[in-house]
């Protein structure tokens, strides 16, 4: 049985153990400080719910990031549409200016990063983040993803290869345009 | 960008790497609120579990008498008077006083809950080290010795207070004072702790059962230095006649950072650790036990 003071303790001790990690994934997955900061306290709300019935076997750490996964995934679906249209609408206009200069290229660099990161499958933007970011190990990635160690391997791959080929078709766009 | 390595680094740069500063503090907030109102919640059902079950309790005895008659009632009253008549024979001055300066101080083997979360030591506002103290006092009971023991919830005090965990022995200092000066029949002071040593270190089996290790800490920086430290090892060599192997030994610390334990107050005062974070409370309870008749040896032996 836990009290209402030990819950409360126990709940600011995680959230300060974690929101860090927590936050720099969900800022990673939706590319936003203030959606970030939003998904962050739902997640530990979730957590704080979660806790009285949390299984002492499993890896708290985990456990955290397995709901904060879904809470990542929730907000894409809710968003997908809105984000869709807006990112297309913008695009038309911004790759027709020509600036050729190198801060333009640098910023022009993280945009591409950015859209070809927000293009990737949800689940697929997840391990690369979990692994590339927040530096899970395979094993720890299929507990929070709830799949198996050899999916893990295999999604990480493919999503690092489909990245690479996004970034370098848009970076050769870039350096075509900016000649 | 073929490599991974500059590809993560590039997107770690991307994004703000910290929330906004005031996000931080006011969702500490909001969580802390809504625990509490979850607490609230608790409490309320289990208020509401205890008064139907005294109901219930209070229907099914009112039906048993109108069964029994007086029967049932002239029991009851019996052994009301028993328990009051044992109460009068123990009533002698205490001479032991226990006290937990870090009350919270508790067992990862008591807190399923916080298995997997093992980066920081266990501290439970339940079961916690209070309740070794408690054994302690209750297994000198047994022997008719008679203590006080101080169930100050200090972490409580603390947080109330705004202070910080540095200052539990200036909270633990304030009744120990206010006992001895009421008491004159204190002889033996003891501060109860559990180490945050592990369970190798903490344990030791004997006749096939597993005991906590205690050691006796002893401040260097108190004015009772010597005294304190010559009780100390009177202890750790009768618990060494009783139960080889049971104790660590004399530890001297105090120094840096300089703290007293609130040793100066008393000749015969002595802080214990006992155990590690890894014991249970029933390995805590049986080195409690076997404290209480090295206690109980050492009292006899100075009457």
């Amino acid at each position: 049985m836990i009290d209402s003071n030990n819950l409360e303790s126990r709940i600011v001790e995680i959230y300060n153990l974690y929101y860090l990690d927590v936050y720099r994934f969900l800022v990673c997955f939706t590319g936003s400080q203030n959606d970030a900061e939003d998904l962050t306290q739902e997640v530990f709300i979730r957590v704080l719910k979660g806790l009285s019935n949390f299984n002492g076997n499993y890896n708290l750490k985990t456990w955290i990031f397995s709901i904060a996964k879904h809470v990542a995934i929730d907000h894409y679906r809710k968003k997908k549409f809105a984000s869709l249209f807006k990112d297309s609408f913008f695009n038309q206009f911004l790759s027709n200016e020509k600036k050729p200069d190198e801060e333009f290229e640098e910023v022009e660099l993280k945009r591409f990063i950015h859209e070809a990161i927000a293009k990737l499958k949800p689940n697929y933007r997840a391990v690369v983040i979990l692994r590339g970011i927040n530096e899970f190990s395979i094993n720890e990635t299929s507990e929070i993803l709830q799949c198996s160690a050899a999916k893990v391997k295999v999604d990480y791959h493919r999503a690092l290869k489909e990245l690479k080929r996004k970034l370098n078709i848009e970076i050769e766009g870039v350096l075509t345009n900016a000649k | 960008m073929q490599n991974e390595k500059d590809l993560f680094d590039m997107l770690k740069e991307m994004y703000p790497q910290h929330p906004r500063k005031e996000f931080v503090p006011a969702t500490e907030n909001t969580l802390r609120q809504r625990a509490r109102g979850m607490g609230k919640k608790r409490i309320f059902t289990k208020i509401s579990v205890i008064s139907s079950s005294v109901l219930v309790c209070a229907f099914i005895f009112s039906w048993l008498i109108s069964l029994n008659g007086s029967g049932t009632v002239s029991k009851v009253a019996h052994s009301d008077g028993g328990a009051s008549s044992s109460y009068a024979m123990d009533e002698k001055e205490p001479v032991v006083y226990i006290y937990q300066s870090h009350n919270s101080e508790s067992f990862f083997p008591e807190l399923p809950e916080q298995q997997g979360y093992r980066d920081q030591p266990p501290y439970s506002d339940s079961k916690n080290i209070t309740l070794v103290g408690k054994e302690l006092s209750r297994a000198l009971k047994e022997m008719q010795i008679n203590s006080i023991h101080d169930e100050t919830d200090i972490a409580g005090v603390l947080k109330s207070r705004g202070l910080n965990f540095q200052d539990s022995y200036k909270v633990s200092r304030e009744n120990l004072q206010k006992v001895l000066a009421e008491n004159d029949g204190i002889r033996m002071v003891f501060d109860i702790h559990r180490d945050s040593i592990k369970r190798q270190d903490s344990t030791i089996e004997i006749k096939g059962q597993d005991y906590a290790r205690i050691k006796f800490v002893v401040s260097k920086t108190s004015g009772n230095y010597e005294t304190n430290k010559t009780f100390a090892t009177q202890l750790h060599e009768q618990l060494e006649e009783l139960y080889p192997g049971l104790s660590v030994g004399v530890i001297e610390k105090g120094i840096n950072p300089q703290n007293t334990y609130n040793q100066e107050l008393h000749d015969n005062s002595v802080l214990l650790e006992v155990g590690g974070i890894d014991n249970t409370l029933e390995e805590m309870y049986r080195s409690m036990d076997v404290f209480a008749q090295v206690l109980k040896v050492i009292i006899e032996k100075s009457k």
